[in-house]
């Protein structure tokens, strides 16, 4: 009896950890696979943030709002909003 | 990126922008930091808003040219948004034009550990990374952002590195830097970077104009974990990479402090990667791993 407890206790221990390390695998990745990563990826170059001519220098921007008689509008983030997240 | 994809893709709010403002987007760790001119100016605004100074000061501010706060807003609604930025257009036409077309500030003095360039006759590679699966269906609309949010980041490379990968060869900084700094889950905010330590192994390889190899990153705690195969491709002409796409997949589980809500359990994650033409404004932005340490990502 003791003998059936253990190699049953071994066996479910055996198929967990399979499906365990199952979970963790990644498929191999295919050349196909990562030509399709890459363009689902990329980004729609007609997004509507980005039509905004945005500037990343304040001062540049400080003299651009005095030459253009225009207010600045700062988008101040943790991270760059353009290049980071 | 909940910004990317609601304030700004309303179409009044960038109309207004285009027309009516000068649009400037910043990474303000970087400003409210820097000992030179672009960071007193900066400072002189911020402050002038409820956040303070020694802590973040994000959130929307407009302002004049002489550095007078008409308005700071950290509100995501975009039908708020919008109505605030043309309450403080109004306003902006009735301050004075000393305020409205004040002298233009010059760079009498540049703080170079927060502004540094692209390495001359290196590489700028584009990085952007999504989770494939693994949420919970939602109907919050914020939350569905996230979910489906592409990050952005780029990931800069010396001279020296470029003359090597083209050459055929991954120096192995490099393989480590990619992984350190890019390999990571950037899609709902700012992610924590893995430690050397925390590379358990990387082989990165190029062969007849393919790239491939493996990773596997852990935390020693064993709270965030990748493991991912990559694949690209990598073309040079007369000594300059004319080409460089690269794509790592593979499972992810773990979350930072401020990437709160990441899928439970393993969940694909994928990262590529890809030469920038220098045309877009975001080729020029620091990598976000190099924040007032350049000198630490690229060694």
């Amino acid at each position: 009896m003791r003998i059936r407890i253990a190699v049953l206790t071994f066996a479910c221990l055996l198929s967990c950890r399979t499906a365990i390390a199952d979970e963790q695998r990644s498929d191999s990745l295919t050349a196909d696979a990562a030509a399709e990563l890459l363009e689902e990826l990329t980004p729609p170059a007609d997004e509507p943030w980005r039509s905004i001519p945005w500037k990343i220098d304040v001062l540049d921007g400080q003299r651009t709002a005095s030459a253009e008689n225009k207010p600045l509008f700062i988008w101040a983030m943790d991270g760059h909003p353009l290049g980071c997240t | 990126m909940l910004d990317r994809e609601s304030t700004f893709a309303h179409p009044e709010i960038v109309k207004l922008l285009r027309t009516e403002f000068v649009p400037i987007a910043i990474d303000q760790a970087y400003q409210r930091r820097q000992k030179d001119t672009e960071g007193n100016y900066y400072r002189k605004i911020a402050a002038q808003g409820p956040r303070d100074l020694n802590g973040t000061t994000q959130g929307f501010y407009v302002a004049s040219a002489s550095g007078k706060l008409l308005l700071y807003n950290n509100n995501r609604d975009p039908e708020k948004v919008l109505r605030l930025m043309k309450q403080s257009a109004t306003e902006f036409r009735r301050l004075p034009s000393s305020d409205r077309q004040a002298t233009g500030l010059r760079d009498q003095q540049v703080d170079r550990r927060y502004s540094p360039a692209p390495p001359k006759g290196g590489l700028v590679i584009r990085v952007r990374a999504r989770i494939l699966d693994g949420y919970e269906p939602t109907d919050n609309k914020w939350r569905r952002i996230f979910q489906t949010a592409t990050s952005r980041d780029n990931l800069w490379l010396t001279a020296e590195e470029h003359k090597s990968l083209a050459a055929g060869t991954v120096p192995d900084l490099v393989a480590r830097r990619l992984a350190r700094y890019h390999l990571v889950d950037n899609t709902r905010g700012e992610p924590p970077m893995w430690k050397d330590s925390e590379i358990k192994s990387i082989d990165l390889k190029i062969s007849d104009g393919t790239i491939n190899g493996n990773v596997h990153l852990r935390t020693a705690s064993g709270d965030r974990e990748y493991k991912a195969d990559l694949h690209g491709w990598i073309e040079s002409k007369g000594g300059r990479v004319t080409r460089l796409d690269l794509v790592a997949r593979g499972n992810f589980r773990g979350e930072g402090p401020y990437t709160r809500g990441a899928p439970r359990g393993w969940f694909p994650l994928a990262v590529t990667f890809r030469l920038a033409d220098g045309k877009d404004t975001a080729d020029a932005i620091p990598p976000q791993g190099s924040r007032g340490w350049i000198q630490g990502y690229l060694r």
